[in-house]
């Protein structure tokens, strides 16, 4: 369902400050499958996400999700193949609108934009089901803009609107990190549900190993903007985080230097 | 104040009023400070003049005339800042002042008397009332029409999208909205009424000049934020009233402060009292927002993010 080929990403090249952020990605993703994606700051993990989703244009290497190659579409022409949740509870849903207008503007993420009322037919009926499934009450709050919501309850919203239309793919860059232990918890509940329900292709970039681990089919790990690591199925489930760590030790024959992927 | 002054200064009101919603849609909408405006009023009230004499056009056609070479100003604006990133305020001062040239070219010269010719509100005439009375009541009702014309626009799906492109671009993309077309659009959009509201100027006050956009930005702004401070804009449909209510608020204390005599102020005064006039409630709309956000914050304690 997605598939990266040699992706390779320079940022600031040719000036002192050049990074490179990923040296030639190489990763499918077949179709109905959760990946969790783990690595320190820096690793590329978000990087990659951002190649998919369009934000990041790669120097070099194609992107193809669905069998469409899309490695040079522009960002809103992506978002009718695939959606996403930001780590920002503040980026995902528009705060000036209110909870049904912000449903309206993602129903249309994949249908063309008319001149017909935004908010019509059944929506009101069905952004209501959608939200009382979340058990927070919001449904009855519809009218209310969204800039009323806490971080947690406008995470929900984000992860609701991203799975209404015909969304096949998901992308969600570290999208519980922003919120409290037990918030957090609730969402990546709610994800992973949301991701069996309807049989999405789901991408999660995280920063917490044990997270990655307990999320999803398969983990792959980011290390200086390569892939080194990638385990799925009965591998996968015999491992712990200390597992991780060592394996971690040695391929990369170094001590892991960043504190947040041991605490996460 | 007279009765006459009252009367002329709701005309005004109403004409800025559309000046206002272009202002609202660009300034609160899109989050676009676009400046074209001062060139695509003059320009609205040269194209749509020069069609009245040069070509006996019909006004109302020469009148929409003016409204889209508004819209080709704003496009222009935009697209300097979409395609060449140059800054929205320098892309709006540069295309203004190449209108200024423009107008004058269209023109062919400083201005265009429209004495004896028919405009649009000469269809309004000989209802045995006054023209001081019904050209308020007329651009009243055409001011009307364009705020619920705006309305619709901004609940259709299409206006959704643009809503969200000036409040959360990331988000808006993300979710399928090309938010560069949609400031090319609503620049567009706001630029036309802009215009529009040049032409009905030009019509009501009998000329178009070449100098009859200076401070059209200032006065529209005045307008959204004066409106906007004192009329309720929990929603479109009240902000956009407010705008409109703004306007002639706005006129009524130019008119005011002008008219009271111990001040000593002449007309001449009338951009310096505008720019105190914005500066005054642009100050007391910071200090209002800054206890208003501080008394959110208070109370969102205990918000988990």
């Amino acid at each position: 369902m997605i598939r990266l080929d040699d992706i390779h990403v320079t940022f600031n090249p040719g000036t002192p400050l050049e990074t490179r952020a990923l040296r030639g990605v190489s990763l499918r993703v077949p179709k109905g499958q959760f990946l969790t994606v783990i690595g320190s700051n820096g690793a590329g993990k978000s990087t990659a996400l951002n190649v998919i989703a369009g934000l990041c244009r790669p120097a070099q290497g194609t992107v193809t999700v669905g069998g469409q190659e899309m490695t040079h579409w522009p960002v809103h022409r992506r978002a009718r193949v695939l959606s996403r949740v930001f780590q920002d509870p503040k980026m995902g849903t528009c705060e000036d609108l209110t909870i049904l207008e912000n449903f309206a503007l993602a129903h249309a993420r994949t249908r063309p934009r008319g001149l017909r009322f935004a908010v019509g037919g059944g929506m009101r009926a069905d952004a209501a089901e959608r939200l009382s499934g979340l058990g927070l009450g919001l449904e009855n709050r519809l009218d209310d803009k969204v800039g009323l919501l806490s971080g947690g309850q406008r995470q929900a919203v984000s992860l609701l609107m991203a799975v209404t239309g015909k969304t096949e793919v998901l992308l969600l860059d570290e999208h519980t990190a922003a919120l409290d232990p037990k918030t957090a918890e609730f969402v990546l509940d709610l994800t992973r549900r949301l991701v069996a329900d309807l049989g999405l292709t789901a991408v999660m970039v995280t920063h917490s190993m044990a997270q990655a681990l307990h999320t999803g089919a398969r983990t792959v790990m980011f290390h200086r903007g390569r892939i080194v690591f990638d385990a799925e199925g009965a591998a996968r489930d015999a491992l712990g985080v200390a597992d991780l760590l060592d394996l971690f030790r040695r391929e990369q024959g170094e001590e892991l230097a960043d504190d947040s992927l041991l605490l996460g | 104040m007279s009765l006459y002054q009252l009367f002329g200064s709701l005309e005004t009101g109403f004409i800025f009023g559309i000046v206002a919603l272009g202002a609202y849609l660009t300034f609160k909408i899109l989050d676009f400070p676009d400046l074209t405006v001062e060139g695509s009023f003059p320009l609205g009230a040269a194209v749509a003049a020069t069609l009245i004499v040069g070509a006996g056009l019909n006004p109302w056609v020469a009148t929409l005339a003016g409204g889209l070479a508004g819209f080709c100003a704003g496009f222009v604006t935009a697209w300097l800042n979409v395609r060449f990133r140059i800054l929205h305020i320098l892309a709006g001062i540069l295309v203004a002042i190449s209108l200024y040239s423009l107008n004058l070219r269209i023109m062919g010269g400083p201005n265009k008397p429209l004495l004896n010719v028919e405009t649009v509100f000469t269809a309004f005439e000989g209802f045995g009332v006054k023209s001081y009375i019904i050209n308020p009541i007329v651009l009243g009702v055409f001011a009307l029409a364009v705020k619920l014309a705006l309305d619709l626009l901004l609940a259709t799906g299409f206006g959704m999208a643009m809503r969200a492109a000036g409040a959360n671009p990331a988000m808006a993309e993300a979710n399928g909205v090309n938010v560069g077309r949609m400031k090319l659009i609503g620049v567009g959009i706001a630029n036309f009424l802009t215009a529009i509201a040049g032409a009905l100027f030009a019509q009501i006050f009998g000329a178009a000049d070449a100098y009859m956009g200076i401070g059209v930005i200032i006065v529209g702004l005045a307008s959204v934020i004066v409106g906007m401070s004192v009329l309720p804009s929990r929603t479109i449909m009240l902000a956009t009233a407010a705008c409109i209510g703004g306007a002639i608020l706005y006129r009524l204390a130019v008119a005011a402060a002008l008219n009271a005599d111990f001040i000593g102020l002449q007309a001449s005064d009338v951009q310096l009292v505008t720019a105190v006039l914005v500066a005054v409630a642009l100050i007391v709309q910071q200090s209002g927002g800054r206890v208003l956000r501080a008394a959110k914050r208070g109370g969102r304690g205990n918000d988990p993010a």
